[in-house]
């Protein structure tokens, strides 16, 4: 990825084995990835042509707290394809995972570019704030400062993957390195750079890519508008280290609809026709995986419909139930993964409960209480005809015993 | 108390209907409801959905009116009498339920031995059936924060977003029907603990003289 690339944009294709046929579908999917119609298609394959020609658009790309998961998703691909090719327009300076640099070379071409300033930062991974950032430490210097001297001189930053989002897995209870997103860091030291972010674990590489074409598509003219011209929803959420509020912007189409609406066993889940163990019957005929906890009908993503290593398939389509990564705070907010409803995180020894069990408890106490009561007001004589009734009430009795006392 | 008689005044036969209302619709929300939160046997999903849906706007509506009818209908204004006075008045605490909420814990908990004086409703009831309301509203905005139609709409997605997200809003839905279910437990068991006059008059309209 980090390799300079020469000529241009069709001797690259050519090279990988890709038509212009194939470039072209691709890129009328990306336009409708960025929310834009087809006709768009053309406009796209000029800014990436654009791109091979002319100079190459720096970037970086850092690690915070990460597996680097989301860089396998987009590392994995079995044969070159058109996305590689795209993201080869990118310079990228500096990648931890995959440069072949190392040592004071790596962190001078991260200076420089810096330095020159106008890139794109690509940021995977969750800000570790814990101990004072000590959580994290990159060639001796805190992984939270670097994102924050990045961010600085940065013209637009992807936050991908639900670590860079919102903290992510990292971010789950109790959190002791302080995991937390990058657009909450960044509001914390006040940098006003323009976050885009990228859901899941991993997020996808296709996502990455639509993102990638649509910076170029707009730092042609002004970098500045990258937001703008981007069709964003928001999510707000507050987050539990900081304490602050934080609102994130969304690609819109990433984020639209719910995997329920757009999954291919949607029928099934109509008609009543669930998986209820793992091996079964049921779930050879591809019903629908509700039972075993699917969290499809929360989590607004549109993987059913981009899915993963070049559309091939998805967790769903390849059996696992959703288990929500796309969702703020996911991992606390779903699990256990097959259950239906997460579990309450109880203090006090208690645990994690879930809360059927709560429900069932507070129904059982309830009726055996009012059963235990029936039988008192039985032993005191009060069915049938119920109690002798008071005269007057007792505060009317006492006040006027009261009185009586007084005169 | 029950040892009074059960006229027709006390529940007219529009409060019967919606009282039949809302019993029909809270056991076909609350059966769909476990269904959509555990399919316990296959091939109802789509039914249980649009059940929950169809009761949903039911019973919204059912309240909306007996809110409503309250400052119409003329109620009686006390067990076993059919002097009558505008429903709301009977509804909303009365001079007569004054200090007499903790006598009536006390009662309950066989700390005395008389029953005590109140109006139609005592002073547990007319606050159990005032919190009702609220309740039912609350439960429809955490339902209607989770249905398609209506979830992304700003007023419904801030509340979502302000409990942290579907999932527990999910379960405060999940919860709060539980809170029905107890609220329904108590409220049959207390209305009939002593004798089934008062299911007799509120179902089937028949009077009891005592």
């Amino acid at each position: 990825m980090a390799q300079e690339a020469h000529g241009a944009i069709y001797d690259l294709l050519a090279v990988r084995g890709v038509s212009r046929r194939d470039f072209l579908k691709y890129c009328s999917y990306v336009a409708a990835m960025l929310g834009l119609s087809e006709a768009a298609a053309p406009q796209i394959a000029a800014a990436v042509e654009a791109g091979a020609r002319g100079k190459l658009k720096p970037a970086l790309w850092l690690n915070g707290g990460s597996c680097s998961g989301c860089t396998e998703s987009m590392a994995q691909v079995d044969s070159p394809d058109v996305a590689t090719v795209v993201l080869e327009l990118l310079s990228v300076n500096y990648f931890e995972t995959i440069m072949a640099a190392a040592g004071d070379h790596a962190e001078k071409a991260m200076d420089d570019t810096i330095e020159a300033g106008g890139y794109l930062l690509i940021y995977e991974g969750a800000v570790m704030t814990g101990e004072d950032g000590n959580t994290l430490l990159i060639n001796g210097k805190k992984g939270k400062d670097i994102l924050q001297k990045a961010a600085e001189k940065a013209d637009a930053i992807l936050a991908v993957g639900a670590c860079a989002v919102d903290g992510g897995w990292v971010y789950a209870h109790p959190n002791p390195a302080g995991g937390i997103g990058v657009q909450s860091y960044l509001d914390t030291v006040k940098v006003a750079t323009p976050v885009v972010n990228l859901p899941c674990c991993p997020t996808s590489p296709e996502w990455i890519v639509a993102m990638v074409v649509q910076w170029l598509l707009v730092a042609e003219d002004d970098p500045a508008t990258f937001l703008a011209k981007t069709e964003l929803k928001t999510r707000t959420y507050k987050d539990s280290v900081t304490g602050n509020n934080v609102t994130l912007n969304y690609p819109a189409y990433i984020v639209g609809s719910t995997i329920h609406d757009n999954c291919p066993r949607r029928g099934h889940f109509e008609n009543g026709e669930f998986v209820t163990e793992f091996g079964s019957e049921e779930e050879a005929k591809g019903y629908c995986l509700y039972k075993m906890g699917c969290k499809g009908p929360q989590t607004y993503t549109q993987c059913p419909i981009t899915r993963w290593n070049r559309s091939v398939s998805w967790c769903v389509n390849s059996g696992a139930p959703c288990i929500g990564c796309g969702s703020l705070n996911w991992v606390d907010n779903n699990a256990p993964f097959f259950k239906r409803l997460s579990s309450m995180q109880l203090g006090g020894g208690v645990g994690n409960v879930q809360p059927g069990t709560v429900g069932a408890i507070v129904g059982g106490v309830a009726a055996a209480g009012l059963l235990a009561h029936g039988l008192g007001m039985k032993a005191a004589g009060r069915i049938g005809d119920g109690p002798p009734m008071e005269t007057a009430k007792a505060y009317d009795r006492k006040k006027m015993a009261k009185k009586g006392g007084d005169k | 108390m029950s040892s009074q008689a059960h006229y027709r005044e006390a529940h007219p036969l529009v409060f019967v209907i919606t009282h039949w209302i809302n019993l029909i619709c809270m056991i076909m929300l609350a059966f769909s409801g476990f269904y959509i939160h555990y399919p316990f046997f296959d091939g109802f999903m789509g039914v249980a959905r649009g059940m929950h849906f169809v009761a949903m706007f039911v019973i919204l509506i059912n309240l909306v009116f007996r809110i409503i009818a309250a400052f119409f209908v003329k109620t009686a204004v006390d067990l076993g009498s059919r002097e009558v006075d505008t429903d709301i008045k009977n509804w909303l605490p009365q001079a007569k339920n004054r200090h007499q909420f903790f006598e009536t814990v006390k009662y309950y908990l066989f700390m005395r031995k008389e029953g005590v004086i109140s109006a139609k409703y005592g002073s547990l009831q007319k606050i159990a059936y005032l919190a009702t309301i609220p309740l039912t509203f609350i439960q429809a905005y955490t339902g209607f924060a989770l249905y398609g139609p209506t979830a992304d709409w700003g007023f419904f997605f801030g509340g979502t977003e302000w409990v942290g997200g579907e999932m527990n809003m999910r379960i405060i839905h999940y919860f709060i029907m539980w809170v029905f279910i107890v609220f329904t437990m108590i409220h049959a068991y207390l209305a009939n603990v002593y004798n089934f006059a008062p299911s007799k008059i509120i179902f089937l309209w028949k009077e009891t003289e005592h």
